[in-house]
């Protein structure tokens, strides 16, 4: 029902913007027919991590670039990032695959060596962010355009640090200190952090803190490298905040839209998370804007503050029956004037380096951390094509839960997981 | 369908005549057999094509080392039963097959025991007990993710009723009481979801059957000097025994095969201790793209149901004819 008001939204949208529209959806709409005439319809899935801007500014796209080609159809739906993985699966084992979608940028491998992408030709590296397009590339080949990139720095409840007496932290020693300030002298029933047990992003880039490795390249395939007192220490002082109940004991089993959800109640402190997060945060209780700090990732040991450099890939499936009008549209997603839309509302940086000049995040002093954690502190994991796989499995979900628990020690875990991981790695 | 009439006629025209011809004799086994086959065949059709088929197919697949690649451009090769080993080997898989059955039996007697005791109730002449029967039939109306969804929501740690209401009787260590961190607090939540949804059925169906009870035999017993227990144990319970029969079959069916309550529920349980076998099927095969390891988790899961309902079938038969 939703799907078909939605889609009856966009067409009454698209006949009025054709009737009214001005000489500005004029020129789009001659530039397109000069080339082969676009139509027929597309599905498009787009994740959606929660905030409800993203879905209006891409609901816009499509209802604009219905304006811009009449004729054609664009069907958009999004789906939660958590169950994304599995969709796209059974989508493909189906033969019901959507013809454009937003995928995250560690499975794209997984899915084009399957042979479920479209190769995308136009790709030129200088002109996209580098470390998003060799996340795409299998073999040589690129299977999806970078489209946003962002990396998890740390926010925090400015009053509640004040409270405590606490500076941002900017080590581990910081945020253990600071975390421990504010179990005793804040109150209230709030918890310092929201470590999950089910959000790999918070607690694998631990792991390069520590001045570890997660994986190392070997010739064809991938080694599992996490074997190493450095990892060991890493999962440890993760968990070590649940231990001493520095966490919420239901954080265990929580995904990381509900650690949000708990930063947004004001039931924690300090929260892992990206500019995306912050947006939707302050989108839902704008009170909370002047309350909130933001800060680089904590460093380790090791004196590294790295973080994940996440983001998607624009991507097409192989067995989509209308592949010009999927690329038209990937490539009208692209353009700098629909990017900035996005970065400016939705707090991602764009995937093209022309779009991150342009998004003004450095200027910005709240914003600048989320900027400078991508630039300058942020690394991918290995571009395997059994990356996804391991996500997929949740292996690191379970083995950290139970060095959470305390049923296995931070040594025990990446011992197992790096088993895990090689004979993922070579089956 | 013109066979039909043909058929009669020559059936009338046969009073008549001292033997009718052989021909005409097998026209009318064939008439007499066209049309049942005629009237099952789109039932058959549909059994086949939604049943047989992709039962045949599981169990293909689970003699090979199908994965998403396979399944799309084919070329799967046989490993006759590596799957088989694997999942009884496998340790998350193996734990996966204890909890289906221990969880699914307890499930299957909170059920029965819960619907026995709603159907005795209901059966009383209670004023209003027609509204009570409506109301209970209302749970069994909700669709199960939806119930998981407010089931899990409503034992929240922070902010669920349950957690709230145990902590306002008096019992404070339930502030911020996380259910679902650990296995077995996460089993007492959706064991309690579980039975809400499916006692009413059992409930309405015993109730029926107890209304078919004559209430001479009843008044006989008492008579005879049976108390209110020895009335349920000598005469109600061995008249309704063909119902409970089929009904603990059904339970355990859908209660050895719950997907949805361990799904939405259960997801966050460290190192996933609480998922059932149809959720392992689920993620082996459409998580991990194995499709084979997969299918032989459902296979194993169709053999235990298989094996339980035999077994209580018999039993159950065996009692009632003694």
């Amino acid at each position: 029902m939703r799907k078909f008001s939605v889609a009856v939204v966009g067409v009454v949208l698209a006949a009025v913007v054709a009737a009214c529209g001005g000489s500005d959806d004029q020129q789009t709409g001659d530039k397109a027919t000069a080339s082969d005439k676009l139509s027929g319809s597309i599905s498009v899935w787009i994740m959606d991590p929660g905030s409800p801007k993203i879905q209006s500014v891409v609901k816009q796209y499509g209802t604009d670039f219905e304006a811009a080609h009449p004729g054609t159809k664009v069907d958009i739906q999004f789906v939660p990032w958590a169950q994304a993985h599995d969709k796209f699966v059974t989508a493909i084992a189906g033969g019901k695959v959507p013809d454009v979608a937003e995928m995250g940028t560690t499975w794209t491998p997984e899915f084009a060596d399957q042979g479920g992408l479209v190769e995308q030709p136009q790709i030129s590296k200088g002109d996209y962010v580098s470390s998003l397009v060799d996340a795409a590339t299998l073999n040589g080949k690129v299977y999806g355009k970078p489209w946003y990139a962002g990396a998890r720095a740390l926010i925090y409840r400015k009053d509640m640090l004040q409270k405590a007496g606490v500076e941002a932290p900017k080590t581990w020693d910081d945020m253990m200190a600071a975390a421990k300030a504010i179990k005793s002298k804040v109150g209230g029933g709030v918890y310092p952090v929201s470590f999950t047990g089910l959000s790999e992003h918070m607690y694998l880039p631990t792991i390069w803190q520590a001045g570890g490795q997660i994986a190392t390249q070997d010739g064809e395939t991938w080694k599992s490298a996490l074997n190493t007192p450095e990892a060991a220490k890493a999962l440890d002082y993760y968990a070590s905040f649940y231990k001493d109940g520095l966490d919420p004991k239901a954080a265990v089993g929580w995904e990381e839209p509900d650690a949000q959800t708990a930063f947004a109640n004001g039931d924690v402190a300090m929260l892992i998370a990206g500019g995306w997060t912050y947006n939707s945060i302050i989108a839902t209780k704008p009170d909370l804007e002047k309350k909130i700090g933001t800060e680089l990732a904590p460093a380790g040991p090791s004196g590294k503050n790295t973080a994940f450099a996440g983001g998607s890939h624009l991507v097409q499936f192989q067995e989509s029956k209308n592949k010009d009008l999927g690329a038209a549209f990937v490539d009208f997603m692209l353009e700098p004037a629909q990017l900035n839309k996005f970065t400016s509302e939705i707090g991602f940086l764009p995937g093209t380096t022309d779009g991150i000049k342009a998004s003004g995040y450095l200027d910005d002093p709240q914003r600048k951390p989320f900027a400078e954690q991508l630039l300058d502190h942020s690394a991918v994991y290995p571009p395997s094509p059994k990356w996804g796989g391991l996500e997929g499995a949740n292996i690191f979900d379970g083995e950290i839960q139970k060095v959470m628990k305390g049923q296995s020690t931070g040594q025990q875990a990446v011992q197992e997981l790096a088993k895990k991981m090689d004979e993922e790695f070579a089956g | 369908m013109s066979t039909a009439p043909a058929a009669v006629s020559a059936g009338r025209a046969s009073e008549s005549a001292p033997r009718p011809p052989a021909a005409v004799i097998a026209r009318r086994w064939v008439a007499r057999l066209t049309m049942p086959v005629l009237l099952l065949l789109p039932a058959m059709v549909i059994i086949v094509g939604l049943i047989g088929y992709p039962l045949v197919r599981t169990v293909y697949l689970s003699f090979t080392d199908t994965g998403l690649g396979e399944l799309i451009y084919g070329g799967s090769t046989w490993v006759g039963l590596d799957n088989f080993k694997e999942v009884f080997s496998d340790e998350h898989l193996r734990a996966s097959l204890v909890n289906t059955v221990v969880f699914g039996t307890l499930c299957v007697i909170g059920t029965m025991v819960f619907g026995f005791a709603t159907a005795l109730l209901l059966n009383q002449r209670l004023r209003g007990n027609w509204f009570f029967a409506i109301a209970v039939l209302l749970p069994w109306a909700v669709p199960a993710i939806a119930a998981s969804a407010i089931f899990k929501w409503l034992f929240d740690s922070r902010y669920g009723f349950v957690n709230w209401a145990l902590v306002e009787l008096g019992f404070s260590g339930f502030q911020d009481y996380a259910w679902f961190a650990g296995r077995v607090s996460a089993y007492v939540a959706i064991f309690i979801t579980v039975v809400w949804q499916s006692f009413p059925f059992i409930a309405l169906s015993l109730l029926a059957g107890l209304q078919t009870i004559p209430k001479e035999t009843l008044h006989a017993a008492a008579v005879d000097g049976a108390g209110p227990w020895n009335r349920f144990r000598l005469v109600t319970l061995p008249l309704l025994r063909p119902i409970v029969a089929v009904l603990v079959v059904f339970s355990t069916i859908w209660d050895f095969k719950i997907f949805d309550q361990i799904y939405v529920m259960a997801a966050g349980v460290p190192d996933r201790a609480a998922d059932t076998a149809a959720v392992a099927a689920y993620r082996e095969g459409f998580a991990l793209s194995h499709y084979g390891l997969g299918s032989a988790v459902a296979v194993v899961l169709f053999l235990i149901l298989l094996v339980f309902s035999l077994l209580y079938v018999r039993l159950i038969g065996r009692e009632g004819s003694a």
